[in-house]
């Protein structure tokens, strides 16, 4: 391993009466990938945070490259060499690709700004990613897995010799990874020394060198990653040992309680049918982009369908909006916590409120505070949201316990149907089997569970059946306990053959 | 998390906006007493009963506004819509129609266009400030032509002397304990959209759809129906404040309210509402519209030109906002100033 390029000493950061930080300490040598693992909340992106600038530590010692920073900020750490690909997206929704990626260091001509030579160089890192976006598209129109892409095309684009990735893959599909761990062994190669923060531990054998592990704000271990075993960094990260991290609990499958016919809704929701039946959880797999997401939103109601039935307990339901869904019982956690899910400016109680107001105020529509306190005392406590107070706005929580407000929210109503998009994006292992619990506990109950994920080994590990998408369509039914990672990915690729064949499976892409 | 029993200020302040609010409140205290060493006839008992009552009229635009406001919009025809207030009820009242059909038939007329603006920002995604400006021309426009483009005669010559009198001394001239009634009906006003705000689903939605109409939405909440709810108290607000005016003169006015929108902005924002919806206190829009009437009371007091009276209001304003920013922006990245190392 080569020269030490970041030292960071005794940092301690405190965010009005919560301690982030105390004392933590990290070490990066050239050519180095480091995963910077803890739980949620555990101070991982507050600590790359001050690393980048972007916050300011209130002790501690900061050098890079042997040279030691008082305050850093963004534009000072861009000029040390450090580049940061945050947890939370933050692009300009408006703006096009090209404009996002040079925002704040456009190339002038002699008077205007100079779009053509952007373009071209926005164009030329995102070829080197391999990702299918042009520089002209507007960034609101892109799913999340191709804004995170623009991102790391961007910090590419100053050649940074300090690369932090927070949680860059948790919206990327297993070929987007795959083309972000051969760039990242590519700059690995040429010397960057890279922080990576994930809560996949399952990636870490593909590309981590050392870890370092934090808890509740204090620096815990580090060490090569292979003088670890799996089990032991989940140990030092949530200070306990977790028995089975896939949590199945057999159910006798009962009645149908929900069915969807002929579901049309714009291109990614063609002819879609299923039925979920009491006591059974059923995982959505497929690529991004296979219209699994699409498919709940059209459900729910918050995009239109152009045809199609939907069947709760044998009798046929109208669903125009979130509205008349949920009024009949059926939920949905979205995938987009930042769009969707979060009101970042209310109140952690308020957001869990939020869809339960009918329960909570009668006719009248008075609310009733006890009853609004004890249902955000339940799913605070039942999810373990970390938080001083539920009086503090969402937007200061960490990014997995925003993800657990979310999903939290509509696990305190009694519902029929619950669909969750990707609800344990950004958790960290011991809240994700948390959520696992909940869902059995769901399941339990007699209620329909479907959810979609991306990740391969909770589906196989969760779900009853799995219902795997490609392209728009339902192309694969399979049995959780007898399929394998290999089918479900050979489903997930049947591209409808445009020659008029059927589909054939292209590429097949797998990996932890 | 842990239930900890805080008592009296720590429990008030850790409702989300509250510093704010009372930031505004001791602003206004701070600002009476400096006006107050400078001229003395600002604490007299009639200063401060005349205080109170105009007071009244920036703190029921303020309401309204900020409902508006915490939506995340914004309501340009409040002006206008006091003005065609104060013109439909008094030509309709000059005109012999008894008080209250007038006042009826006023308010329906306000109640509509508060749909219509709610309408079209909610449902049809016009923005705001396009909406409502087409509305403020409108509702001004009809102001003017309830009574063929002029000023109303005084409405004691339809109702007669003392049905007139009746209606100015209930908005205006009377006193009820000892206090202008025009304070009362403001304060009324206030308790009740204050508990709707804060106390009530709707209120809630108010809130929401103001911070992530997306994720409101996604939770079940009825955006359209939300945003003309917000639209309509504003429309309400207005209209109490035409008919006040209305009483105040004894007659209708085509230009009677003419830029109230803004000072209703003023009030809210004073007292720490967010112009980006989805934060704020009524209680701060009360203190902002206190804040915003002990200024103009003072700087009338001591004589100051208007001139100058616009030019402190406006910098007191920014002022307020820029505290507000500079103090949360503190809060996000505490330890900004400290020294590293
Ligand atoms: N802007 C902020 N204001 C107040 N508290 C904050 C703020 N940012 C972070 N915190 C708090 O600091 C602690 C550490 O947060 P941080 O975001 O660093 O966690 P993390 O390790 O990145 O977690 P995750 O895996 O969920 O992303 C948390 O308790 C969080 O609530
Ligand atoms: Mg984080």
């Amino acid at each position: 391993m080569g020269n030490v390029i970041v030292e960071m000493e005794h940092i301690s950061k405190a965010f009005s009466g919560v301690q982030a930080l105390d004392d933590v300490r990290l070490e990066l040598h050239e050519g180095e990938v480091m995963a910077l693992l803890g739980e949620n909340g555990a101070g991982k992106s507050t600590l790359v945070k001050i690393l980048s600038g972007v916050y300011t530590r209130d002790a501690g010692t900061v050098r890079i490259f042997g040279k030691e920073y008082g305050n850093l900020t963004p534009n000072s750490a861009r000029e040390a060499g450090v580049a940061i690909i945050h947890q939370e997206l933050n692009m300009c929704r408006d703006l096009t690709v090209c404009e996002n990626m040079f925002l704040g260091r456009e190339i002038k001509g002699r008077i205007a700004l100079n779009n053509a030579k952007m373009e071209e160089e926005a164009q030329h890192y995102l070829d080197e990613l391999g990702v299918d976006i042009s520089p002209r598209q507007v960034v609101g129109t892109l799913p999340v897995s191709k804004q995170q892409m623009i991102e790391i095309a961007k910090a590419l684009s100053i050649h940074a010799k300090i690369l932090i990735m927070d949680e860059p893959t948790s919206a990327l599909t297993s070929k987007e990874i795959e083309e972000l761990f051969r760039i990242v062994r590519r700059l690995k190669e040429s010397g960057c020394g890279i922080i990576y923060i994930s809560h996949r531990l399952e990636e870490l054998e593909h590309i981590a060198d050392s870890v370092t592990i934090m808890r509740d704000g204090k620096f815990i271990t580090t060490g090569a990653y292979k003088d670890f075993t799996m089990d032991t960094i989940i140990e030092h990260m949530v200070g306990r040992e977790i028995k089975e991290r896939f949590p199945r609990v057999e159910c006798e499958l009962g009645e149908k309680v929900f069915e969807v016919k002929n579901l049309n809704a714009g291109r990614l929701v063609r002819d879609i049918n299923f039925s979920l039946y009491k006591g059974e959880i059923v995982g959505f797999a497929g690529l991004m982009g296979a219209g699994r997401t699409e498919t709940t939103r059209a459900i729910f109601g918050v995009d239109p369908k152009s045809s199609g039935e939907i069947l709760l307990e044998g009798k046929p339901i109208r669903i125009n909006s979130p509205l008349d869904a949920i009024r009949a019982g059926i939920v949905l956690a979205p995938e987009d916590r930042k769009k969707d899910g979060l009101c970042t400016k209310l109140t952690i109680r308020q957001n869990i409120a939020l869809p339960n107001l009918d329960t909570i105020g009668g006719k009248s529509g008075v609310l009733n505070r006890a009853r609004e306190d004890e249902l955000c005392e339940r799913a605070v406590k039942e999810l373990s949201i970390k938080t001083p107070s539920v009086e503090r706005d969402a937007a200061t929580l960490s990014g997995g316990n925003q993800q657990k407000v979310v999903v939290g929210k509509w696990l305190v109503r009694d519902s029929k149907v619950v669909m969750f998009d990707e609800p344990t994006r950004g958790i960290d292992v011991g809240a994700k089997v948390e959520i696992y619990h909940l869902m059995n506990e769901l399941k339990k109950n007699g209620i329909a569970v479907m959810f979609v994920s991306s990740e391969l080994p909770e589906v196989l590990g969760i779900a009853d059946r799995i219902i795997v998408m490609c392209d728009g369509r339902i192309t694969g039914e399979l049995d959780a306990r007898k399929t394998t990672q290999n089918e479900i990915m050979r489903y997930a690729t049947m591209f409808e053959n445009k020659l008029g064949k059927a589909g054939s499976s292209t590429e097949v892409n797998d990996h932890g | 998390m842990d239930k900890k029993k805080k008592t009296g200020i720590g429990k008030l302040l850790e409702i989300k906006g509250m510093g704010s609010s009372l930031t505004a409140f001791a602003g206004l205290i701070v600002i009476y007493f400096v006006f107050g060493m400078i001229d003395h006839k600002v604490f007299s008992a009639q200063n401060n009963l005349n205080l109170l009552r105009s007071m009244s009229k920036y703190l029921l635009i303020g309401i309204g506004q900020s409902y508006v406001m915490i939506t995340g919009n914004i309501d340009l025809s409040i002006g206008s819509v006091v003005g065609m207030g104060t013109m439909i009820s008094a030509t309709l009242m000059s005109h012999g129609v008894p008080t209250l059909p007038a006042i009826l038939v006023t308010a329906v007329a306000a109640v509509v266009v508060g749909i219509l603006n709610g309408f079209l920002v909610g449902k049809f995604k016009l923005p705001p400030f396009i909406a409502t400006l087409g509305t403020m021309f409108v509702t001004r426009g009809i102001a003017f032509i309830v009574n063929g483009n002029r000023n109303t005669d005084n409405v004691a010559s339809g109702i007669g002397k003392e049905a007139a009198d009746r209606f100015q001394k209930f908005f205006y001239y009377g006193k009820t304990f000892g206090v202008y009634n025009t304070f009362w009906i403001a304060l009324i006003t206030f308790i009740i959209f204050f508990f709707i705000l804060s106390k009530t689903r709707s209120g809630r939605h108010i809130y929401a759809i103001g911070s992530n109409v997306d994720a409101a939405r996604l939770s079940g909440v009825d955006v359209v129906k939300t945003t003309i709810k917000a639209y309509v108290v504003s429309a309400i607000c207005s209209t109490i404040v035409g008919l006040i005016l209305a009483a105040q003169a004894g007659m209708g006015n085509m230009d009677a309210g003419n830029m109230y929108e803004m000072y209703g902005v003023a009030a809210g924002v004073i007292g720490g509402v967010s112009p980006l919806g989805g934060a704020g206190l009524l209680l701060g829009t009360f203190g902002g519209a206190g804040v915003w009437q002990v200024l103009e009371n003072g700087l009338n007091m001591i004589g100051a030109q208007i001139g100058l009276q616009r030019i402190v209001i406006g910098v007191i304003v920014v002022m307020a906002v820029l505290l507000d920013v500079v103090i949360r922006n503190g809060s996000r990245t505490s330890g900004l100033g400290k020294k590293a190392g």
